[in-house]
Protein backbone atom coordinates (compact mmCIF):
# COMPACT_ATOMS: atom_id res chain seq x y z
CA UNK A 1 0.00 0.00 0.00
CA UNK A 2 2.86 2.53 0.99
CA UNK A 3 4.49 1.57 -2.54
CA UNK A 4 1.22 2.42 -4.46
CA UNK A 5 0.62 5.74 -2.13
CA UNK A 6 4.60 6.35 -2.72
CA UNK A 7 3.72 6.81 -6.95
CA UNK A 8 0.62 8.02 -7.02
CA UNK A 9 1.68 11.15 -4.42
CA UNK A 10 4.04 12.22 -7.52
CA UNK A 11 1.21 13.24 -9.89
CA UNK A 12 -0.79 14.98 -6.46
CA UNK A 13 2.13 17.12 -6.13
CA UNK A 14 1.37 18.01 -9.57
CA UNK A 15 -1.81 18.89 -9.66
CA UNK A 16 -1.00 20.83 -7.08
CA UNK A 17 1.69 22.78 -8.06
CA UNK A 18 1.01 22.82 -11.97
CA UNK A 19 -1.56 25.81 -13.27
CA UNK A 20 -3.99 23.34 -15.20
CA UNK A 21 -6.40 22.43 -12.50
CA UNK A 22 -6.93 26.09 -10.75
CA UNK A 23 -7.36 27.95 -14.43
CA UNK A 24 -10.24 25.02 -14.32
CA UNK A 25 -11.50 25.99 -11.63
CA UNK A 26 -11.88 29.63 -12.03
CA UNK A 27 -13.19 29.19 -15.14
CA UNK A 28 -15.83 27.13 -13.39
CA UNK A 29 -16.72 30.01 -11.07
CA UNK A 30 -16.68 32.63 -13.70
CA UNK A 31 -19.06 30.85 -16.02
CA UNK A 32 -21.42 29.91 -13.03
CA UNK A 33 -21.39 33.68 -11.54
CA UNK A 34 -22.32 34.65 -15.11
CA UNK A 35 -24.96 32.33 -15.43
CA UNK A 36 -26.55 33.11 -11.56
CA UNK A 37 -26.48 36.90 -12.44
CA UNK A 38 -28.54 36.16 -15.23
CA UNK A 39 -30.59 34.04 -12.71
CA UNK A 40 -31.02 37.78 -10.49
CA UNK A 41 -32.02 39.83 -13.51
CA UNK A 42 -35.01 37.37 -13.23
CA UNK A 43 -34.59 36.16 -16.39
CA UNK A 44 -37.22 33.20 -16.43
CA UNK A 45 -36.63 29.86 -16.24
CA UNK A 46 -32.72 30.14 -16.20
CA UNK A 47 -32.60 28.23 -12.94
CA UNK A 48 -33.22 24.57 -14.37
CA UNK A 49 -30.49 25.51 -17.03
CA UNK A 50 -28.10 26.89 -14.71
CA UNK A 51 -28.29 23.52 -13.16
CA UNK A 52 -27.99 21.29 -16.07
CA UNK A 53 -24.82 23.70 -17.47
CA UNK A 54 -23.07 23.78 -14.36
CA UNK A 55 -23.23 19.42 -13.56
CA UNK A 56 -22.05 19.03 -16.92
CA UNK A 57 -19.29 21.56 -16.61
CA UNK A 58 -18.49 20.11 -13.20
CA UNK A 59 -18.42 16.53 -15.09
CA UNK A 60 -16.55 17.90 -17.87
CA UNK A 61 -13.98 19.49 -16.21
CA UNK A 62 -13.17 16.44 -13.65
CA UNK A 63 -13.52 14.31 -16.95
CA UNK A 64 -10.24 16.43 -18.45
CA UNK A 65 -8.31 15.97 -15.70
CA UNK A 66 -8.50 12.59 -15.15
CA UNK A 67 -7.98 11.87 -18.52
CA UNK A 68 -4.94 14.23 -19.25
CA UNK A 69 -3.32 13.26 -15.72
CA UNK A 70 -3.54 9.35 -16.50
CA UNK A 71 -3.14 9.46 -20.36
CA UNK A 72 0.78 11.33 -19.95
CA UNK A 73 1.67 8.82 -16.96
CA UNK A 74 3.15 5.81 -18.65
CA UNK A 75 3.99 7.67 -22.41
CA UNK A 76 5.68 10.32 -20.48
CA UNK A 77 7.44 8.04 -18.35
CA UNK A 78 9.08 5.76 -20.86
CA UNK A 79 9.94 9.02 -22.94
CA UNK A 80 11.04 10.89 -20.23
CA UNK A 81 12.60 7.18 -19.44
CA UNK A 82 11.63 8.06 -15.35
CA UNK A 83 10.31 4.43 -15.70
CA UNK A 84 13.82 3.01 -15.79
CA UNK A 85 14.78 3.96 -12.24
CA UNK A 86 11.36 3.51 -10.98
CA UNK A 87 11.51 -0.39 -12.44
CA UNK A 88 15.00 -0.78 -11.18
CA UNK A 89 13.16 -0.81 -7.86
CA UNK A 90 11.27 -3.63 -5.74
CA UNK A 91 8.36 -2.83 -7.87
CA UNK A 92 6.01 -4.86 -10.02
CA UNK A 93 4.64 -3.43 -12.91
CA UNK A 94 1.35 -4.53 -12.04
CA UNK A 95 2.00 -2.13 -8.83
CA UNK A 96 2.94 0.34 -10.82
CA UNK A 97 -0.14 0.51 -12.99
CA UNK A 98 -1.60 0.60 -9.82
CA UNK A 99 -0.22 3.40 -8.24
CA UNK A 100 -0.80 5.25 -11.52
CA UNK A 101 -4.28 4.72 -11.41
CA UNK A 102 -4.53 5.46 -8.04
CA UNK A 103 -2.80 8.59 -8.40
CA UNK A 104 -5.37 9.23 -11.54
CA UNK A 105 -8.20 8.95 -9.60
CA UNK A 106 -6.82 10.50 -6.28
CA UNK A 107 -6.13 13.90 -8.29
CA UNK A 108 -9.32 14.16 -10.33
CA UNK A 109 -11.14 13.03 -7.37
CA UNK A 110 -9.90 15.97 -5.51
CA UNK A 111 -10.59 18.47 -8.63
CA UNK A 112 -14.22 16.93 -8.67
CA UNK A 113 -14.80 17.11 -5.25
CA UNK A 114 -13.55 21.21 -5.10
CA UNK A 115 -15.54 21.83 -8.26
CA UNK A 116 -18.89 19.75 -6.61
CA UNK A 117 -18.45 21.92 -4.00
CA UNK A 118 -18.64 24.82 -5.34
CA UNK A 119 -21.26 23.62 -7.66
CA UNK A 120 -23.51 22.34 -4.62
CA UNK A 121 -23.20 25.84 -3.22
CA UNK A 122 -24.54 27.47 -6.45
CA UNK A 123 -27.24 25.11 -6.86
CA UNK A 124 -28.57 25.42 -2.92
CA UNK A 125 -28.00 29.23 -2.81
CA UNK A 126 -30.00 29.21 -6.63
CA UNK A 127 -33.30 27.57 -5.70
CA UNK A 128 -32.02 24.29 -6.33
CA UNK A 129 -33.36 22.72 -2.87
CA UNK A 130 -32.19 21.39 0.17
CA UNK A 131 -31.81 17.95 -1.21
CA UNK A 132 -28.28 17.20 -0.21
CA UNK A 133 -29.28 12.80 -0.88
CA UNK A 134 -29.71 13.41 -4.48
CA UNK A 135 -26.58 16.24 -4.21
CA UNK A 136 -24.22 12.69 -1.92
CA UNK A 137 -25.32 10.21 -4.65
CA UNK A 138 -24.48 12.99 -7.22
CA UNK A 139 -21.24 13.28 -5.92
CA UNK A 140 -21.00 9.26 -5.71
CA UNK A 141 -21.69 8.56 -9.00
CA UNK A 142 -19.04 11.55 -10.23
CA UNK A 143 -16.65 9.68 -8.24
CA UNK A 144 -16.87 6.25 -9.92
CA UNK A 145 -17.09 8.03 -13.29
CA UNK A 146 -13.80 9.38 -12.07
CA UNK A 147 -12.72 5.45 -11.41
CA UNK A 148 -14.34 3.90 -14.65
CA UNK A 149 -12.76 6.83 -16.71
CA UNK A 150 -9.03 6.81 -14.91
CA UNK A 151 -9.10 2.83 -15.62
CA UNK A 152 -10.01 3.18 -19.39
CA UNK A 153 -7.50 5.35 -19.98
CA UNK A 154 -4.56 4.18 -17.91
CA UNK A 155 -5.25 0.77 -20.02
CA UNK A 156 -5.22 2.74 -23.20
CA UNK A 157 -2.13 3.97 -22.59
CA UNK A 158 0.12 1.23 -22.88
CA UNK A 159 -0.95 1.60 -26.48
CA UNK A 160 -1.33 5.05 -27.24
CA UNK A 161 0.53 8.69 -27.04
CA UNK A 162 -0.89 11.28 -24.50
CA UNK A 163 -2.87 12.76 -27.34
CA UNK A 164 -3.85 9.88 -29.04
CA UNK A 165 -5.69 8.75 -25.91
CA UNK A 166 -7.01 11.92 -24.88
CA UNK A 167 -8.75 12.11 -28.12
CA UNK A 168 -9.88 8.85 -27.87
CA UNK A 169 -11.28 9.22 -24.72
CA UNK A 170 -13.07 12.09 -25.38
CA UNK A 171 -14.68 10.54 -28.53
CA UNK A 172 -15.88 7.30 -26.47
CA UNK A 173 -17.13 9.60 -23.76
CA UNK A 174 -19.33 11.21 -26.33
CA UNK A 175 -20.13 8.07 -28.36
CA UNK A 176 -20.76 5.75 -24.76
CA UNK A 177 -22.96 8.57 -23.58
CA UNK A 178 -25.03 9.27 -27.08
CA UNK A 179 -25.50 5.92 -28.35
CA UNK A 180 -25.23 3.38 -26.15
CA UNK A 181 -28.93 2.54 -25.94
CA UNK A 182 -28.60 1.90 -29.88
CA UNK A 183 -26.71 -1.05 -28.69
CA UNK A 184 -29.02 -2.20 -26.34
CA UNK A 185 -31.56 -1.44 -29.05
CA UNK A 186 -30.40 -3.36 -31.79
CA UNK A 187 -30.17 -6.37 -29.04
CA UNK A 188 -33.52 -6.57 -28.86
CA UNK A 189 -34.59 -5.46 -31.76
CA UNK A 190 -32.85 -7.82 -34.47
CA UNK A 191 -32.64 -11.78 -34.33
CA UNK A 192 -30.08 -14.10 -34.29
CA UNK A 193 -25.97 -13.49 -34.34
CA UNK A 194 -26.93 -9.95 -35.13
CA UNK A 195 -28.71 -9.74 -32.04
CA UNK A 196 -25.84 -11.61 -30.04
CA UNK A 197 -23.42 -8.99 -31.49
CA UNK A 198 -24.71 -5.83 -30.54
CA UNK A 199 -25.97 -7.45 -26.83
CA UNK A 200 -22.06 -8.60 -25.77
CA UNK A 201 -21.17 -4.88 -27.76
CA UNK A 202 -23.70 -3.33 -25.21
CA UNK A 203 -22.33 -5.49 -22.38
CA UNK A 204 -18.53 -5.07 -23.24
CA UNK A 205 -18.69 -1.31 -23.36
CA UNK A 206 -18.25 0.48 -19.77
CA UNK A 207 -21.16 2.70 -19.50
CA UNK A 208 -20.47 5.86 -19.35
CA UNK A 209 -23.71 7.00 -18.79
CA UNK A 210 -24.27 5.40 -15.67
CA UNK A 211 -23.01 7.99 -14.01
CA UNK A 212 -24.84 10.88 -15.48
CA UNK A 213 -27.38 12.23 -13.09
CA UNK A 214 -27.80 15.70 -14.73
CA UNK A 215 -31.68 15.60 -15.50
CA UNK A 216 -32.17 14.10 -12.51
CA UNK A 217 -30.44 16.90 -10.27
CA UNK A 218 -31.16 19.62 -12.74
CA UNK A 219 -35.10 19.20 -12.66
CA UNK A 220 -34.52 18.59 -8.24
CA UNK A 221 -36.44 15.03 -8.98
CA UNK A 222 -36.20 12.39 -5.94
CA UNK A 223 -32.43 11.09 -5.37
CA UNK A 224 -31.87 7.37 -7.12
CA UNK A 225 -33.03 4.20 -5.38
CA UNK A 226 -30.59 2.61 -3.00
CA UNK A 227 -29.92 -1.04 -5.06
CA UNK A 228 -29.17 0.75 -8.29
CA UNK A 229 -26.76 2.80 -6.32
CA UNK A 230 -24.91 0.03 -5.12
CA UNK A 231 -25.01 -1.67 -8.52
CA UNK A 232 -23.55 1.21 -9.86
CA UNK A 233 -21.04 0.90 -7.16
CA UNK A 234 -20.04 -2.34 -7.72
CA UNK A 235 -20.66 -2.35 -11.61
CA UNK A 236 -17.65 0.46 -11.40
CA UNK A 237 -15.27 -2.18 -8.97
CA UNK A 238 -16.00 -5.04 -11.35
CA UNK A 239 -15.17 -3.26 -14.54
CA UNK A 240 -12.09 -1.36 -13.41
CA UNK A 241 -10.90 -4.54 -11.78
CA UNK A 242 -10.57 -6.04 -15.05
CA UNK A 243 -9.25 -2.85 -17.21
CA UNK A 244 -6.43 -3.04 -14.76
CA UNK A 245 -5.93 -6.61 -14.45
CA UNK A 246 -5.18 -6.77 -18.70
CA UNK A 247 -3.61 -3.51 -18.34
CA UNK A 248 -0.87 -4.81 -16.18
CA UNK A 249 -0.87 -7.92 -18.00
CA UNK A 250 -0.38 -5.79 -21.40
CA UNK A 251 2.52 -3.74 -19.65
CA UNK A 252 4.06 -6.84 -18.17
CA UNK A 253 4.92 -8.03 -21.41
CA UNK A 254 5.96 -4.37 -23.30
CA UNK A 255 9.17 -3.99 -24.34
CA UNK A 256 10.99 -0.62 -22.36
CA UNK B 1 35.05 -14.63 -3.02
CA UNK B 2 31.39 -14.62 -3.89
CA UNK B 3 29.93 -13.74 -7.26
CA UNK B 4 26.91 -10.86 -6.83
CA UNK B 5 25.98 -11.02 -10.53
CA UNK B 6 26.71 -13.38 -13.07
CA UNK B 7 25.72 -13.86 -16.34
CA UNK B 8 25.67 -16.74 -18.46
CA UNK B 9 25.27 -17.29 -22.79
CA UNK B 10 22.59 -14.16 -22.60
CA UNK B 11 20.89 -13.81 -25.87
CA UNK B 12 18.68 -10.93 -26.90
CA UNK B 13 17.32 -10.34 -30.20
CA UNK B 14 14.40 -7.32 -31.10
CA UNK B 15 12.22 -6.52 -34.33
CA UNK B 16 12.89 -2.73 -34.92
CA UNK B 17 10.87 -2.48 -38.26
CA UNK B 18 11.44 -4.80 -40.83
CA UNK B 19 14.89 -5.99 -39.33
CA UNK B 20 15.78 -8.25 -36.70
CA UNK B 21 18.25 -6.49 -34.07
CA UNK B 22 21.24 -9.00 -32.50
CA UNK B 23 21.48 -6.78 -29.55
CA UNK B 24 23.13 -9.40 -27.41
CA UNK B 25 24.97 -12.69 -29.01
CA UNK B 26 25.86 -14.70 -25.72
CA UNK B 27 27.69 -12.87 -23.82
CA UNK B 28 28.80 -13.78 -20.46
CA UNK B 29 30.90 -12.63 -17.66
CA UNK B 30 30.71 -12.37 -13.48
CA UNK B 31 31.43 -10.01 -10.68
CA UNK B 32 32.74 -10.31 -7.50
CA UNK B 33 31.50 -9.03 -4.45
CA UNK B 34 33.48 -5.94 -3.05
CA UNK B 35 34.58 -5.01 -6.83
CA UNK B 36 34.21 -1.91 -9.44
CA UNK B 37 33.59 -3.48 -12.59
CA UNK B 38 33.71 -1.15 -15.81
CA UNK B 39 31.35 -2.64 -18.81
CA UNK B 40 32.40 -0.65 -21.83
CA UNK B 41 31.93 -0.70 -25.44
CA UNK B 42 30.79 1.81 -28.41
CA UNK B 43 27.13 2.88 -28.74
CA UNK B 44 25.20 0.27 -29.84
CA UNK B 45 27.07 -2.35 -28.04
CA UNK B 46 24.65 -4.06 -25.87
CA UNK B 47 25.73 -2.06 -22.51
CA UNK B 48 21.87 -0.86 -21.94
CA UNK B 49 20.49 -3.76 -22.80
CA UNK B 50 22.50 -6.22 -21.10
CA UNK B 51 21.87 -3.35 -17.74
CA UNK B 52 18.57 -3.74 -18.27
CA UNK B 53 18.36 -7.69 -17.96
CA UNK B 54 20.50 -7.20 -15.01
CA UNK B 55 17.67 -5.08 -13.72
CA UNK B 56 14.62 -6.93 -14.57
CA UNK B 57 13.43 -4.56 -17.03
CA UNK B 58 14.28 -6.59 -19.77
CA UNK B 59 13.14 -10.35 -19.62
CA UNK B 60 15.44 -12.97 -20.54
CA UNK B 61 14.90 -14.86 -24.03
CA UNK B 62 17.62 -17.06 -23.88
CA UNK B 63 20.64 -17.41 -21.29
CA UNK B 64 21.26 -17.25 -17.49
CA UNK B 65 21.09 -14.47 -15.40
CA UNK B 66 21.80 -14.24 -11.24
CA UNK B 67 21.93 -10.94 -9.36
CA UNK B 68 22.54 -11.06 -5.42
CA UNK B 69 21.76 -14.90 -5.60
CA UNK B 70 18.42 -14.04 -7.20
CA UNK B 71 16.03 -13.86 -10.19
CA UNK B 72 16.06 -10.15 -11.32
CA UNK B 73 12.90 -10.53 -12.73
CA UNK B 74 11.40 -10.69 -8.79
CA UNK B 75 11.22 -7.52 -7.69
CA UNK B 76 12.38 -8.62 -4.06
CA UNK B 77 16.06 -9.13 -5.48
CA UNK B 78 16.44 -6.11 -5.90
CA UNK B 79 15.89 -4.02 -2.89
CA UNK B 80 19.57 -4.36 -2.37
CA UNK B 81 20.33 -2.63 -5.81
CA UNK B 82 20.77 0.52 -6.37
CA UNK B 83 20.33 2.10 -10.03
CA UNK B 84 21.73 5.07 -11.61
CA UNK B 85 20.53 5.32 -15.44
CA UNK B 86 22.23 7.15 -18.08
CA UNK B 87 19.73 9.72 -19.03
CA UNK B 88 18.59 11.13 -15.70
CA UNK B 89 15.58 13.01 -16.19
CA UNK B 90 13.16 12.86 -12.98
CA UNK B 91 9.61 14.63 -11.83
CA UNK B 92 9.80 18.40 -12.34
CA UNK B 93 7.20 19.21 -10.34
CA UNK B 94 9.24 17.56 -7.40
CA UNK B 95 12.07 18.98 -5.12
CA UNK B 96 14.89 16.45 -4.72
CA UNK B 97 13.90 15.63 -1.14
CA UNK B 98 10.35 14.79 -2.70
CA UNK B 99 11.84 11.87 -4.79
CA UNK B 100 14.34 10.59 -2.54
CA UNK B 101 10.99 9.99 -0.27
CA UNK B 102 9.14 8.72 -2.83
CA UNK B 103 11.88 6.06 -3.72
CA UNK B 104 12.63 5.79 -0.16
CA UNK B 105 9.21 4.80 0.42
CA UNK B 106 8.96 2.73 -2.52
CA UNK B 107 11.89 0.22 -0.63
CA UNK B 108 9.96 0.01 2.39
CA UNK B 109 12.45 1.98 4.77
CA UNK B 110 11.31 3.56 7.64
CA UNK B 111 10.76 7.24 7.72
CA UNK B 112 12.74 7.63 10.70
CA UNK B 113 15.74 5.94 9.04
CA UNK B 114 14.39 7.68 5.68
CA UNK B 115 14.48 11.33 6.64
CA UNK B 116 18.35 11.82 7.74
CA UNK B 117 19.33 9.10 5.10
CA UNK B 118 17.70 11.69 2.44
CA UNK B 119 19.63 14.97 4.03
CA UNK B 120 22.65 12.92 4.30
CA UNK B 121 23.12 11.25 0.15
CA UNK B 122 21.99 15.09 -0.78
CA UNK B 123 24.96 16.65 1.10
CA UNK B 124 26.94 13.85 -0.03
CA UNK B 125 26.41 14.84 -4.13
CA UNK B 126 26.33 18.38 -2.78
CA UNK B 127 22.80 19.54 -3.47
CA UNK B 128 21.50 20.52 -0.53
CA UNK B 129 21.84 24.01 -1.36
CA UNK B 130 18.54 23.54 -3.77
CA UNK B 131 17.32 20.72 -1.78
CA UNK B 132 14.01 23.09 -2.00
CA UNK B 133 13.33 24.17 -5.63
CA UNK B 134 11.59 22.05 -8.24
CA UNK B 135 13.49 19.51 -10.00
CA UNK B 136 12.32 21.88 -13.26
CA UNK B 137 15.33 24.09 -12.87
CA UNK B 138 17.81 22.20 -12.46
CA UNK B 139 20.65 21.51 -14.73
CA UNK B 140 21.97 18.64 -16.75
CA UNK B 141 25.02 18.26 -14.00
CA UNK B 142 22.26 18.75 -11.14
CA UNK B 143 19.86 15.90 -12.27
CA UNK B 144 22.73 13.79 -12.73
CA UNK B 145 23.36 14.18 -8.81
CA UNK B 146 20.37 14.00 -7.86
CA UNK B 147 20.21 10.35 -9.89
CA UNK B 148 23.53 9.15 -8.00
CA UNK B 149 21.65 10.18 -4.88
CA UNK B 150 18.79 8.25 -5.97
CA UNK B 151 20.46 4.96 -6.70
CA UNK B 152 22.06 4.89 -3.07
CA UNK B 153 18.59 5.66 -1.07
CA UNK B 154 18.55 2.08 -0.08
CA UNK B 155 22.40 1.73 0.82
CA UNK B 156 23.00 -0.75 -1.68
CA UNK B 157 25.17 -4.05 -1.92
CA UNK B 158 25.00 -3.76 -5.87
CA UNK B 159 25.60 -0.07 -7.20
CA UNK B 160 24.47 -0.69 -11.44
CA UNK B 161 25.39 2.89 -13.14
CA UNK B 162 24.98 3.87 -16.87
CA UNK B 163 26.93 6.65 -17.43
CA UNK B 164 27.69 8.09 -14.76
CA UNK B 165 29.66 10.54 -15.08
CA UNK B 166 28.18 12.08 -17.79
CA UNK B 167 27.43 15.97 -17.47
CA UNK B 168 29.32 16.59 -14.49
CA UNK B 169 31.77 18.76 -13.99
CA UNK B 170 35.63 17.64 -12.82
CA UNK B 171 34.66 18.11 -9.24
CA UNK B 172 31.43 16.01 -9.32
CA UNK B 173 33.02 13.59 -11.11
CA UNK B 174 36.00 13.38 -8.55
CA UNK B 175 33.60 13.41 -6.04
CA UNK B 176 31.84 10.34 -7.86
CA UNK B 177 34.54 8.39 -7.77
CA UNK B 178 35.84 9.33 -4.04
CA UNK B 179 32.23 7.48 -3.48
CA UNK B 180 32.54 4.89 -5.74
CA UNK B 181 35.69 3.96 -3.68
CA UNK B 182 34.52 4.56 -0.14
CA UNK B 183 31.49 1.99 -0.99
CA UNK B 184 34.21 0.00 -2.11
CA UNK B 185 35.61 -0.04 1.07
CA UNK B 186 32.27 -0.99 2.69
CA UNK B 187 32.31 -4.07 0.56
CA UNK B 188 29.50 -3.05 -2.17
CA UNK B 189 29.89 -4.11 -5.17
CA UNK B 190 29.94 -1.58 -8.70
CA UNK B 191 29.29 -2.31 -12.11
CA UNK B 192 28.99 0.73 -13.93
CA UNK B 193 29.13 1.30 -17.84
CA UNK B 194 31.05 4.26 -19.28
CA UNK B 195 32.72 5.86 -22.63
CA UNK B 196 35.07 7.62 -20.29
CA UNK B 197 37.75 5.10 -21.24
CA UNK B 198 40.21 7.60 -18.64
CA UNK B 199 37.86 7.44 -16.02
CA UNK B 200 37.18 3.49 -16.34
CA UNK B 201 40.66 2.77 -15.88
CA UNK B 202 40.83 4.68 -13.21
CA UNK B 203 38.86 3.07 -10.91
CA UNK B 204 37.90 -0.43 -12.17
CA UNK B 205 39.58 -3.52 -10.91
CA UNK B 206 38.23 -5.17 -13.81
CA UNK B 207 36.48 -4.62 -17.06
CA UNK B 208 34.40 -6.04 -19.92
CA UNK B 209 34.59 -4.86 -23.47
CA UNK B 210 31.59 -5.17 -25.67
CA UNK B 211 30.76 -4.69 -29.22
CA UNK B 212 28.11 -5.37 -31.20
CA UNK B 213 26.63 -7.75 -28.47
CA UNK B 214 29.56 -9.82 -28.14
CA UNK B 215 32.09 -9.90 -25.73
CA UNK B 216 35.43 -8.99 -26.85
CA UNK B 217 37.30 -9.11 -23.63
CA UNK B 218 37.11 -9.37 -19.91
CA UNK B 219 39.29 -8.99 -17.02
CA UNK B 220 41.36 -7.17 -14.74
CA UNK B 221 42.28 -3.83 -16.23
CA UNK B 222 46.18 -4.48 -15.53
CA UNK B 223 46.19 -7.70 -17.04
CA UNK B 224 44.60 -6.69 -20.07
CA UNK B 225 46.36 -3.88 -20.82
CA UNK B 226 50.05 -5.91 -20.05
CA UNK B 227 49.12 -8.80 -22.58
CA UNK B 228 49.72 -6.19 -25.78
CA UNK B 229 52.60 -4.97 -26.96
CA UNK B 230 50.71 -1.31 -28.26
CA UNK B 231 48.36 -0.98 -25.36
CA UNK B 232 49.80 1.14 -23.37
CA UNK B 233 46.70 2.43 -22.48
CA UNK B 234 42.83 1.61 -21.66
CA UNK B 235 41.89 3.78 -25.08
CA UNK B 236 44.23 2.19 -27.08
CA UNK B 237 43.61 -1.18 -26.00
CA UNK B 238 39.79 -0.62 -26.14
CA UNK B 239 39.77 1.16 -30.28
CA UNK B 240 42.59 -2.04 -31.22
CA UNK B 241 39.68 -4.28 -30.01
CA UNK B 242 36.83 -2.61 -31.28
CA UNK B 243 38.44 -1.85 -34.66
CA UNK B 244 39.84 -5.38 -35.19
CA UNK B 245 36.96 -7.31 -34.44
CA UNK B 246 34.66 -4.73 -36.29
Amino acid sequence: MRTIWAISREMLMELIRKKDFYVLLILMLVLLGFLSSQSFFQVQGVERYIRDFGYSLVMFFSFLIAVIFCAKQLPAEIESRTIYPLLAKPLSRFKLILGKYTGGVMVSAIAFTLFYSVYAAFYILGGGGRNFVLLFQGYIFGVMFLCMVAALVIFLSNFLTMSANVALSALLYVVINGFSTVLRDGALMYKGPVSVLYGIMYYLVPHLEFYDLRIRIAHGWDPVIAWVVWAVIVYTFVYCFFLLYFAGLIFKRKRL
Amino acid sequence: MEQVLTVKDLFYTYESGRSRVEALRGISFSVNEGEIFGFIGPNGAGKTTTIKHLLGILNKQKGELSVLNGDPADPSTRKKVGYMPETADYYRYLTPGELLLIYGDIFGIKRSVLRPRIKELLDLVDISYASGRLMKTFSKGMMQKVSFAQALINDPDLLILDEPTGGLDPVARRKMRDVIHTLRERGKTVFFSSHELSEVELVSDRIAILNKGRLMAFGPVKELLGGKEEAETLENYFLNIIEGGA
